[in-house]
């Protein structure tokens, strides 16, 4: 069957990207190519399978793809709920009215100008790519419902992805140790003691084993200088470490006013970081986006269509608290599906995660444009974390360090282009550094200047 | 050689007393201000135990320590619905025009998360484009806490409808019992105010508009129009003059200063053809400092003295006796003017009838007009009417005005009879920026949106319509004039409708005009003015005798008419010449001071103090008015600044100096008897500390020795040092290894001294773009200015090496008239900022490192590693380090001044630039931000970065381009082509200090 070998090839493509990790490394361009590419699979399904059957699983599919931003099974959304439609009206009926509503309405049928006008003239587009076949699969699933589709091969492809390695290296493993030796040395005393009693000497307890040793050991001068040497120095130490760790706000989780998950978003839904941090590639500020942003999807996915692990829906059909929140900012009444007329919006307060001292001045599209530093690089595995915290420390010798290991983008006009006519700035740094690796320390990226001014 | 001439900064310094040696010694005046405590008695007799002192320490140690457990949560709150054109962090400029009542200019403002907080010049070809350092400060007046915030009614807090409605009872109440209806304006040059206004009169057959500037050309006016028929004054086209004669006009300050400084600056480029200019003036105006040659003249002799220059070139007006020294200095005048046919303009200052007459008879007889002088391009800035003004106060008195509503000027300030008339109206509402010295009079006051704040547009010159657009919203519950007339008229349109309507009335497309700033226009152009009838005018001129006593000349220094007197920045910039900050005085020759007893007196710790004068103008009085001995003033005359003297301006101006306008001396000059008071005036002068001492500081060439020898052998010799290899110059005479300046860039300034006139607007730039603090008059008195540029001015005298030798002088003799003044010094000016050292003498001696070398070029300053030792400022040859004596920005001994001390001054600060704390040095960064953002913008695009996309702040406010900022590692770069030019040379290039800032040889066409 042509069809189950693209959507096999589907779940695959899908599945060799699904290492949260490496998708997140795709530049702009490869997300872009590989949703393009995605898309042009999905047509090239649709296209193909005019010979399929008729079936609620692949009906699943093409609703998704064709359906689900406009309408849901169970309640209205920009068109009716479609769970019982198959019994409002009859199929002959739907068939011409999902192929081409503008045409069916205009041959003079009742009921579609009707539900035209109920829906305030919202215009569906029309669907002539799809088959007799596909539209019966639909109807079949909208018929069905969620509970009876069995989740298409893509989808179980990507949803067990997230399965975190827990690192080998434990500390119970030189806690066991330690109690080993600890327990032997406590045999060896017990048998020394056994040995004396067999030697005919006073036998003695533990604790006075121990008085012994410590007097042996305190009167032992090296080594109690020894002794105070290592103690000093590890006071020394911990001072030092712990005069180096003020300010530093490494592992900073403060709690959020809304329970975001960069997991979901980044991770499970693949979003982009620059899609709603826009304003990394221009500016400063890598932007904490604002309500109007979430509401490009959150329009549309108010939670109640969040299903968990076992298919259960997460929220009991209801809409998600979460979401809701930004529904409060904003103004977007979700009953009626508009915003409120002189709403009095209400910011979200988040509560900012990384935090430089003014003194440094800190450019993200310096990083993530010119420097094309992934996100990752300086965040940690966002699209990992529930609850967003600070990865990095954040520290002068953190960022100096990366500098000095950073190789420069040579190839960027900025560098490898000429104003004059002479030399290049690429030439010139090739010229000068020879075969060395030329970084942002190479050209200036040390300077007290080039971040505190 | 002109070279060889000796500059010398003050009397001081000149009598080389041993204050002014100790001065040159210490690179900071005072010590560490620990007698501001000592003197404070109660602590001294405080009791602390030394069990006290360990309790307090101990329990602050606890506090200290329990307080850095937590850190403060900080939270980030985005847009609810982020505006589309707006990306936090990236600056968004708009076009729009600027007019504070006084000035207008033509400028782009730059803007972060919606916060206005610089103005730039506006695009290249508008007229009057460019910022004086008002346009320059003008950001700062938007959010100034003085700011009225909401309409007031009978002294009680109110709101616009009851405001407007009282209003309109008022004016129909004067419409039915006969009495006027009056609205006060400073000049409208508006069209959609005229329009406006128009439908007013429409509606009140009992409705005046009375316009008047507060610095009056009312006179000069109305034989301009009786001339063209249109109440503007002729604009001045200097792009093809060989020749301005000015007589105290000071046009490089005023109110077309811009357009007027950046011809002046074009046409005066070394070389053959190069502009001369020959002033006329009783004050050393910034103007007459730029002068190629001088001439001291009286107020009351410059209508003789253009009788006579008219007489010369064969007009004919009445002949009058002068003085002898300034009959010759006229003939050659009169010589020069002649062979400059068609190519000289003659400009005069002061608003006298007869001054002004006999000025465009001579412009006339010159053939200015139609050339230099455009009557057919007439500007439309400046349209008072004094008569109006006299009228209106008549009708006051005689309780004929019903309503009068006074908008966005202060007549109470700028008129003395105002006073007592405003009183005399039924109803007076005055619509300002704050309750200024009309608005505590008036029985209604309502606020005025900032320019930055409102939709207007305006024809400033015949031939452009221009359209300024509001880049923030209102901060306070202000409104435009616009929709007050509108409401009274029943106009229910907003402000920017009506600006609108008048664009579309043009044919003009609006959102390319608005983007633009404005367009050319057909409309508004006068028939011009035949040069016949103007040189009739002279006949019928009054040619007055001089004066014997004393005259007073009025003039306008960084403050202006005073509008924006509550503008720290405009105080802490000093005046050109002066060099005072935080005052206005009375500028007095020498000889004069010496006859009526008035002293100058420099204390032992640098600071200045003057002795007090009381000035007598008919029945007016101007009391404790402080005297300053200004070298250059015309013996038998006297200066003073506008705008200062303000009683309700707000906490910076108040008690600020004295008020000139209270003399009435509404032509800007007047007979004056001048007493001694009792006193000593505190000044605030940045003058005598960093001096440079008598070294080759500005070189200085004339405009034939210029022409014979281009390559400069002559007058631009780099020094050499002796070596074992013969001769060397301080390059090749290396000590240091060189850094590596070829990788990358290599940022290099040039400043053309020849270009420069000292205006100042680079300064207040630098202050603005650097977070530079205001310290006030007390700490720059202490010597203690934050300046990160400043203009140096040096005096010449005519004494030189060459001049000895003819005369057969002796050494001893020569020197001690090389420190002479001569009658009419001439001036240079010469900015100096860091000069970014190669081979720097601070960053050796700094000993934590927090002082280090780019290798672009630049000397980075790392504030949080200074640890404030001051070592690098007293190694620094050229004195451009300031130290952080104070946190000024909490310190609340600057709260009065510093404007970042409240919420709404604070939304200045330029975001990408650190606040400085106690403690720290700091200095020119080069804008280093801006550096920074250009080659970031470059790198996101993926371009090399081309020459002239950016500039530095200094370098973009001034208008006659004297400061070029770029790559010298970019063949094509104009910097290089500078430093290449022969006039290139380093300041104190002898202590090899290899500066990245270079100067071109000042040439003085003399």
């Amino acid at each position: 069957m042509p069809e189950a070998v693209l959507l096999y090839f589907c779940g695959a493509f899908k599945s060799t990207s699904s290492p949260l990790s490496m998708r997140m490394r795709l530049s702009p361009y490869a997300s872009l190519f590989r949703r393009t590419f995605l898309t042009f699979l999905s047509v090239s399904v649709l296209s193909i399978s005019a010979s399929a059957e008729v079936s609620a699983e692949a009906g699943k599919k093409l609703f998704k793809a064709n359906c689900a931003s406009c309408h849901k099974l169970d309640k209205k959304l920009v068109g009716p709920a479609l769970g019982d439609v198959t019994q409002r009206r009859s199929e002959e009926w739907l068939l011409k009215w999902i192929r081409n509503n503008a045409e069916f309405r205009a041959s003079g049928d009742k009921d579609a100008n009707a539900i035209f006008e109920e829906y305030g003239g919202s215009v569906m587009q029309a669907f002539p790519a799809l088959t007799d076949d596909d539209i019966k699969s639909i109807l079949a699933y909208t018929a069905e419902g969620d509970k009876k589709a069995a989740p298409a091969p893509g989808d179980a492809a990507t949803a067990p992805a997230a399965a975190p390695a827990e690192s080998a290296s434990s500390p119970w493993l030189m806690y066991v140790l330690g109690g080993f030796l600890l327990i032997n040395l406590v045999l060896l005393l017990r048998v020394r003691n056994t040995l004396k009693q067999l030697n005919g000497e006073n036998p003695t307890s533990l604790l006075e084993d121990l008085d012994i040793v410590t007097k042996i050991l305190v009167a032992n001068k090296r080594f109690m200088t020894f002794l105070t040497v290592v103690l000093a120095l590890s006071f020394l130490y911990a001072t030092y470490a712990y005069l180096m760790s003020v300010g530093v706000e490494q592992n900073y989780q403060p709690v959020q006013p809304i329970a975001f998950s960069h997991k979901i978003h980044a991770g499970d839904n693949g979003v982009d970081c620059n899609y709603c941090h826009s304003s990394a590639r221009h500016s400063k500020h890598s932007g904490i986006p604002s309500a109007n942003v979430c509401m490009n999807c959150h329009m549309y996915i108010d939670g109640s269509e969040i299903v968990d692990a076992a298919g259960n829906p997460k929220y009991g059909g209801e809409r998600s608290p979460e979401i809701q929140k930004i529904y409060a900012a904003i103004g977007w009444d979700p009953e009626a599906r508009t915003y409120i007329e002189g709403y009095e919006q209400k910011p979200i307060q988040w509560v900012r995660i990384h935090n430089l001292p003014d003194l440094a001045y800190f450019n993200h599209a310096q990083h993530v444009t010119a420097g094309q530093v992934e996100c990752q690089t300086c965040h940690g595995p966002v699209q990992e974390m529930e609850e967003v915290y600070q990865f990095s420390e954040l520290t002068m010798g953190w960022c100096i360090n990366c500098h000095r290991e950073t190789e420069i983008k040579g190839d960027n006009g900025y560098y490898a282009g000429s104003i004059d006519g002479s030399a290049s700035i690429s030439d010139r740094l090739v010229e000068r550094f020879h075969n060395e690796k030329i970084t942002a320390a190479s050209i200036g990226g040390l300077e007290c200047g080039k971040c505190h001014y | 050689m002109a070279s060889n001439k000796v500059y010398w900064k003050s009397f001081d310094q000149l009598a080389n007393t041993e204050v002014s040696q100790r001065l040159a010694e210490n690179e900071f005046a005072q010590d560490i201000p620990a007698d501001v405590f000592l003197a404070d008695e109660r602590s001294l007799e405080a009791q602390t135990s030394r069990r006290d002192f360990l309790k307090f320490l101990g329990f602050s140690t606890a506090a200290a320590t329990l307080a850095a457990c937590e850190q403060p949560i900080i939270e980030s709150v985005p847009y609810v619905v982020q505006p589309d054109s707006l990306t936090p962090g990236v600056p968004s400029f708009y076009a729009t025009a600027y007019t504070d009542g006084q000035d207008y200019a033509s400028v782009l403002v730059k803007t972060r998360e919606g916060r206005p907080i610089k103005v730039e010049p506006g695009d290249a070809g508008r007229f009057n484009r460019g910022t004086n350092a008002r346009a320059q400060a003008s950001v700062l007046s938007l959010y100034d806490s003085a700011r009225l915030r909401g309409p007031i009614l009978n002294g009680k807090d109110s709101d616009w409808a009851s405001v407007e409605a009282s209003l309109k009872k008022a004016a129909d109440a004067a419409l039915a019992q006969g009495s006027q209806f009056v609205l006060v304006t400073s000049s409208v040059f508006s069209p959609s105010l005229q329009a406006a206004i128009e439908r007013l009169r429409q509606g009140y057959a009992n409705f005046q508009h009375v316009e008047f500037d507060a610095v009056s050309q009312s006179n000069t006016l109305d034989v301009w129009e009786a001339l063209t028929g249109v109440r503007a004054l002729p604009s001045i086209d200097l792009n093809t003059a060989q020749l301005v004669v000015s007589f105290g006009s000071d046009f490089l300050s005023g109110s077309t200063a811009q357009q007027l400084s950046s011809d002046y600056a074009a046409r005066r480029k070394p070389g053959t053809g190069m502009l001369r200019h020959v002033e006329l003036e009783s004050n050393l105006s910034l103007t007459g400092s730029n002068a190629d040659k001088r001439v001291k003249i009286k107020p009351s002799e410059v209508s003789g003295a253009l009788a006579f220059l008219v007489n010369e070139l064969g007009g004919s007006a009445a002949k009058i006796a002068l003085r002898d020294d300034l009959t010759k200095a006229l003939k050659s005048v009169a010589g020069e003017l002649k062979s400059a046919n068609g190519k000289a303009v003659v400009l005069v200052g002061g608003d006298d009838t007869n001054v002004s007459k006999l000025a465009a008879a001579l412009n006339a007889l010159v053939g200015a007009f139609g050339t230099t002088l455009r009557a057919d391009k007439p500007v439309y800035l400046r349209r008072g009417s004094e008569a109006r003004v006299a009228n209106l106060i008549a009708d006051l008195n005689a309780k004929r005005v019903g309503a009068l509503v006074v908008a966005g000027t202060n007549p109470v300030y700028f008129r003395p009879d105002f006073e007592k008339a405003i009183k005399s109206a039924k109803f007076s509402l005055s619509v300002t920026d704050r309750m200024d010295e009309t608005a505590v009079l008036c029985s209604a006051a309502a606020p005025l949106p900032h320019y930055l704040e409102a939709w207007a547009d305006f024809r400033p010159v015949a031939g452009e319509y221009t359209v300024a657009q509001p880049t923030i919203k209102n901060l306070f519950n202000s409104k435009s004039l616009l929709e007050v007339l509108g409401g009274l008229s029943g106009d229910p349109r907003s402000a920017k409708d009506q600006v609108a309507a008048v664009a579309g009335s043009l044919g003009l497309n609006w959102n390319q005009t608005v983007h633009d700033g404005g367009a050319a226009v057909t409309s508004g152009s006068a028939a011009g003015a035949p040069a016949g009838a103007a040189a009739a005018l002279a006949a019928s001129a009054k040619v007055s005798k001089p004066v014997n006593g004393m005259e007073l000349a009025l003039y306008e220094n960084a403050v202006g008419a005073g509008y924006q007197a509550n503008n720290p920045w405009l105080h802490e910039l000093p005046d050109p010449v002066t060099r005072l900050t935080w005052d206005n005085y009375l500028t007095i020759a020498a000889a004069d001071a010496l006859a009526m007893g008035f002293e100058n007196e420099t204390n032992s710790d640098g600071s200045l103090d003057g002795s007090y004068a009381t000035l007598k103008v008919g029945k007016r009085v101007l009391e404790n008015v402080p005297v300053f001995i200004q070298p250059g003033q015309t013996a038998g005359t006297v200066g003073l600044a506008y705008g200062y003297g303000r009683t309700s301006a707000g906490k910076v101006a108040d008690e600020l100096g004295v008020n000139a306008y209270a003399l009435g001396a509404a032509t800007g000059y007047a007979t004056v008897e001048i007493s001694k008071a009792e006193g000593t005036h505190e000044f605030a002068t940045v003058q005598l500390g960093h001096t440079m001492m008598g070294r080759r500081i500005v070189n200085e060439v004339s405009l034939a020795d210029f022409i014979a020898d281009p390559k400069g052998t002559n007058w631009n010799e780099k020094p050499t040092f002796h070596t074992i290899d013969g001769h060397k110059t301080s390059e090749e005479a290396n000590l240091w290894a060189n850094h590596d300046h070829e990788t990358m860039h290599m940022w290099n300034m040039s400043i053309d001294l020849n270009s420069c006139t000292g205006c100042g607007a680079c300064v207040v730039a630098c202050h603005i773009e650097n977070n530079v603090p205001v310290v006030g008059k007390q700490e720059i008195r202490n010597l203690r200015d934050m300046h990160w540029l400043r203009i140096d001015r040096y005096y010449s005298s005519d004494m030189s090496k060459e001049r000895a030798e003819e005369e057969r002088i002796g050494g001893i003799e020569m020197y001690a008239k090389m420190e002479e003044p001569s009658e009419s010094p001439s001036v240079v000016f010469q900015p100096v900022m860091c000069q970014h050292c190669n081979h720097a003498p601070c960053e050796t001696v700094c000993p934590v490192g927090a002082t280090v070398h780019s290798r672009e070029g630049l000397n980075h300053m790392a504030y949080n590693r200074c640890i404030g030792t001051r070592y690098c400022a007293n190694n620094c040859p050229y004195k451009v380090r300031r130290f952080n004596w104070f946190n000024y920005m909490a310190n609340e001994q600057f709260a009065d001044v510093n404007p970042s001390q409240d919420d709404y001054g604070r939304m200045v600060l330029n975001p990408d630039v650190t606040v400085r704390s106690r403690g720290v040095m700091e200095k020119c960064t080069m804008c280093i931000q801006r550096v920074q953002y250009a080659k970031l913008e470059a790198k996101k695009a993926g371009q090399p970065l081309a020459d002239g996309g950016f500039t530095v702040a200094c370098a973009e406010a001034c208008d006659t381009g004297a400061i070029t900022f770029g790559d010298v590692n970019n063949a094509k770069s104009a910097v290089r082509a500078a430093k290449a030019d022969a006039r290139a040379y380093h300041l104190l290039e002898e202590v090899g200090t290899q500066p990245s800032v270079f100067y071109l040889t000042k040439v003085r066409n003399a």
